[in-house]
């Protein structure tokens, strides 16, 4: 089930690449050349945002009010640390030796004296934190960031990030393991990292949205430079920076 | 090896272990090369930025008129405001675009404020710079929480785009993590005109309301660290 839900997800991002160059079906002028579906893409926008309004965001205001702050810092690390074998792969694939070595030192120290992951003894020994996705690593071999997309619940993304979505989850040795009960799993490890994201970033959401006077296109435009510049792995390229 | 032979030892260890602290420790103050003019600019006048948000001894309205004097000597607002614009600033009429100047003023003041809020209490450290083009250049800091705290997460960068105006620096934009805030506010400044047929003043009519709701929401948010 597994295999078939990710094989699902990455036909939807070779699919709606292919129809990038289909006809845009809102009425109104577009506004930005890498978002060919900006009509659809706003009415999805809407959609999550409901979503977040009514369920997600009360449910994480809710968890962070009643989890004391050690308890979701034991739970970020773990759910951050379940995420290293796939990082290390994708170091590996971006030609990353270095950082590959940090990743499985990471996990190695984290997993042991970190008691399964619930502390980040690693960060403090010296091996810092970042993430790596397959997304990041096709963007790393060259494929680009159009045509920008919103998908239901998962929100901004684009074909390349949404095949490598579904990559990662091909790759994640964590569900190949014989763990009963396998979809309990999947979704309680999944609906974990939702709310863990969405408990961390509360007050950054909120000022956005505040001080946004085009939310979607803040979101996207926050979401494609923050893309490009994790592909990049933090270093400024000056040839991208438009004339002031 | 009797304990009056070892004696010198220990005095010699103790003595080395001084001059490697305070070889280290000067390591640490002084850079190893020799910071550009923008790289000086940055680490000399953005750090009172944060130290102004960080002054929780004066009251919010005076923090807020400091913070104010700070961003408009430090910045060149005008440049800024005409780069969000976009392509309108061509189109649009001069007074709409001057009163759009004066609401980005306030909105900007506001939303720094607020977005940079979070960070109040953090130094920043400059780790380099590049060079755009002449007098144009890339300032990189990181910020680095005073009580080593990082939450598992990557030191953030903050870059900041200075150029040189009439010999002097002026930052025009301020990217945290990658992402450039210049360029996010000219998407979507860009996207409501798009939206709003082209109507400037209606763009500065929402700034006015933003920033007066920013401002506003501003005293419930205390950031905890």
């Amino acid at each position: 089930m597994r295999k078939s839900w990710a094989a699902l997800t990455m036909a939807l991002g070779l699919v709606v690449g292919g129809c990038a160059t289909a006809t845009n079906t809102s009425s109104q002028a577009q506004t930005d050349p890498g978002d060919p579906l900006e009509g659809w893409n706003r009415q999805v926008f809407a959609m999550n945002e409901t979503f977040d309004h009514a369920v997600l965001k009360p449910t994480a205001q809710a968890y962070v009010a009643v989890i004391p702050e050690p308890a979701r810092n034991g739970v970020h690390n773990f759910l951050t640390n379940l995420d290293a074998p796939v990082t290390f792969a994708n170091d590996l694939l971006q030609g990353e030796v270095d950082l590959a070595g940090q990743t499985a030192g990471r996990f190695g120290l984290n997993a042991t004296l970190g008691l399964g992951g619930l502390i980040d003894v690693a960060t403090p020994a010296g091996l810092p934190y970042h993430s790596s996705d397959f997304g990041q690593t096709l963007g790393v071999w060259g494929v680009g960031d159009d045509p920008y997309l919103v998908v239901p619940l998962l929100g901004p993304t684009n074909p390349r990030d949404l095949t490598g979505y579904a990559a990662d989850t091909f790759m994640d040795p964590l569900n190949y393991v014989g763990i009963r009960d396998y979809t309990y799993w999947a979704i309680g490890r999944g609906g974990a990292e939702i709310l863990d994201t969405r408990a961390r970033n509360i007050d950054t959401l909120d000022e956005l949205e505040e001080g946004s006077v085009d939310l979607y296109a803040s979101t996207r435009s926050l979401y494609r430079q923050y893309r490009k510049a994790h592909i990049q792995h933090g270093k400024t390229n000056v040839k991208d920076l438009p004339p002031m | 090896m009797n304990r009056l032979d070892i004696q010198p030892f220990i005095r010699l260890r103790g003595i080395v272990a001084a001059l490697v602290v305070t070889i280290a420790a000067l390591a640490v103050a002084e850079p190893a090369a020799a910071a550009t003019p923008a790289e000086a600019f940055v680490s000399q006048n953005v750090q009172k930025g944060l130290t102004i948000l960080n002054n929780h001894s004066i009251s919010d309205t005076q923090r807020r008129a400091e913070f104010r004097d700070f961003l408009t000597s430090l910045t060149d607002i005008r440049r800024i405001a005409l780069f969000t614009l976009g392509a309108a600033r061509r189109t649009a009429a001069p007074a709409d675009v001057d009163a759009f100047i004066n609401a980005f003023r306030d909105y900007a003041v506001a939303v720094y404020e607020s977005r940079l809020n979070q960070y109040a209490g953090q130094f920043l450290r400059v780790t380099g710079s590049t060079e755009v083009g002449p007098g144009d250049d890339v300032v990189q800091t990181i910020l680095v929480d005073p009580n080593g705290k990082s939450n598992g997460e990557q030191p953030i960068e903050v870059d900041f785009r200075v150029i040189q105006d009439n010999g002097h620096y002026v930052v025009v934009d301020v990217s945290i993590a990658g992402v450039w805030l210049g360029q996010e506010e000219r998407e979507q400044f860009s996207s409501f005109l798009q939206q709003n047929n082209n109507n400037l003043p209606s763009l500065t009519q929402h700034l006015q309301q933003l920033a007066a709701q920013v401002r506003a929401g501003g005293g419930q948010q205390q950031q905890q660290h």
